[in-house]
């Protein structure tokens, strides 16, 4: 495996609730090796539930995507698809942006050409240190 | 039965050429309604999965009804033949878009049990939820297993927001007392798509959403709060999460 300073974990799955559960065990299980408490784990999987099937009611192309980052301290989700509307997927009065931002540390939507990227940043409750892996 | 059934047959080819022609649907109907226990028949096929009868009977009737409107009365095939995968079609969806509800291994469900009591614990000890490897710890098993058997706790949220989720440790109880929080519910109301939906919520579940998301409470605390468990808030959150935003497609669409 090729570990660059952010590791990255990339996810494309077909425009399809049905799939949505997969984005969830992906991120849960990124977040499970990161030393987030269950309450955070849930939460980010909560959320990447809620911005990647509020993606799916817009969606255009052909499939959503799931990009799970470690950076040096945060985990960065980062969900996104090519939509219709433009800007409006998601916008600061809906019920969806009230329930990310709990949800999640850090919360960035925007667009990018026909794009629309919900970026969830989150920071571990427990510090790494003395927390080493279990058994695999 | 043949004698019956042989009867429906000609009955059927006879109402699907009078639907072609009129497009009357008090014919589909009709045709509807001569099928629903093809549709009952299919869905007990599915009812080891958790989900009421009655839920996988409309499912299933809507496969039906696909079918009915597709149906060529002249390619020579019975309707039932025809119908049949379109219906267990239908049924397979509902189940794959639910999640995953599929049977969890033993093993995993009676580690889900464990952790479940565990994450109390630890919560309590920590004054905080517990991560993943300090559960493992606890447990005695691998992280990767804890993973999977909190994933597996995740696959039964397949039931309906209606039904009694009377399946561990509900305490209603606890819920009835806090119906005063009734009053704050209007900055959820805030949000005026979701108004009709969250009034539709069963009390607790409005409570849990309520301080999930306006009060700030975490799981565990809102665990505490309203004396089920933190797996169980977890689930029911996912679930009034899923229920809000099929609820509001349309209220979107209009805006």
């Amino acid at each position: 495996m090729n570990t660059t300073r952010r590791d990255e974990v990339v996810l494309h799955v077909p425009a399809n609730a049905g799939y949505v559960a997969l984005l969830r065990t992906v991120v849960g299980g990124c977040a499970g090796h990161r030393n987030f408490t269950l309450d955070q784990i849930d939460d980010l999987r909560m959320a990447v539930d809620e911005a990647a099937g509020q993606l799916l009611k817009h969606v255009v192309g052909d499939g959503v995507e799931l990009a799970v980052a470690e950076g040096d301290q945060a985990l960065e989700v980062r969900v996104s698809a090519a939509t219709s509307a433009d800007g409006a997927v998601i916008d600061r009065e809906s019920f969806t942006w009230t329930i990310l931002q709990v949800l999640a540390d850090e919360l960035d939507v925007r667009t990018e050409g026909s794009r629309t990227i919900v970026t969830l940043r989150a920071l571990p409750e427990v510090g790494r240190e003395d927390q080493g892996r279990g058994t695999a | 039965m043949s004698n019956a059934s042989s009867y429906t047959r000609e009955d059927t080819k006879e109402l699907f050429r009078e639907l072609r022609e009129t497009g009357d649907p008090e014919v589909r109907e009709t045709l509807a309604r001569l099928h629903l226990p093809l549709v009952e028949y299919l869905a007990r096929r599915f009812k080891d999965r958790g989900e009421p009868i009655e839920d996988l009977v409309q499912v299933g009737s809507v496969g039906l009804l696909k079918a009915i409107d597709r149906f060529d009365v002249d390619r020579g095939v019975e309707f039932s033949t025809y119908a049949t995968p379109t219906i267990v079609g239908e049924l397979k969806r509902y189940f794959r878009d639910k999640g995953w509800a599929v049977r969890v291994p033993r093993r995993l469900q009676e580690l889900s049990l464990r952790l479940n009591k565990i994450v109390a614990q630890l919560t309590q000890e920590l004054g905080r939820s517990p991560t993943v490897s300090e559960l493992a710890q606890a447990a005695e098993v691998g992280e990767e297993e804890v993973l999977e058997a909190l994933e597996s706790g995740q696959a039964y949220s397949t039931a309906s927001l209606d039904a009694p989720s009377g399946e561990e440790d509900d305490a209603p109880g606890r819920v009835e007392r806090m119906g005063d929080e009734d009053v704050q519910l209007e900055n959820l109301e805030y949000f005026a798509s979701l108004a009709p939906l969250i009034q539709q919520l069963p009390e607790r579940e409005r409570t849990i959403l309520y301080l999930r998301f306006f009060q700030g409470l975490t799981q565990s605390g809102i665990a505490e709060e309203v004396g089920i468990s933190q797996m169980h808030v977890s689930r029911l959150l996912s679930r009034i999460l899923g229920y809000l935003r099929d609820g509001m497609v349309g209220a979107d669409q209009e805006a």
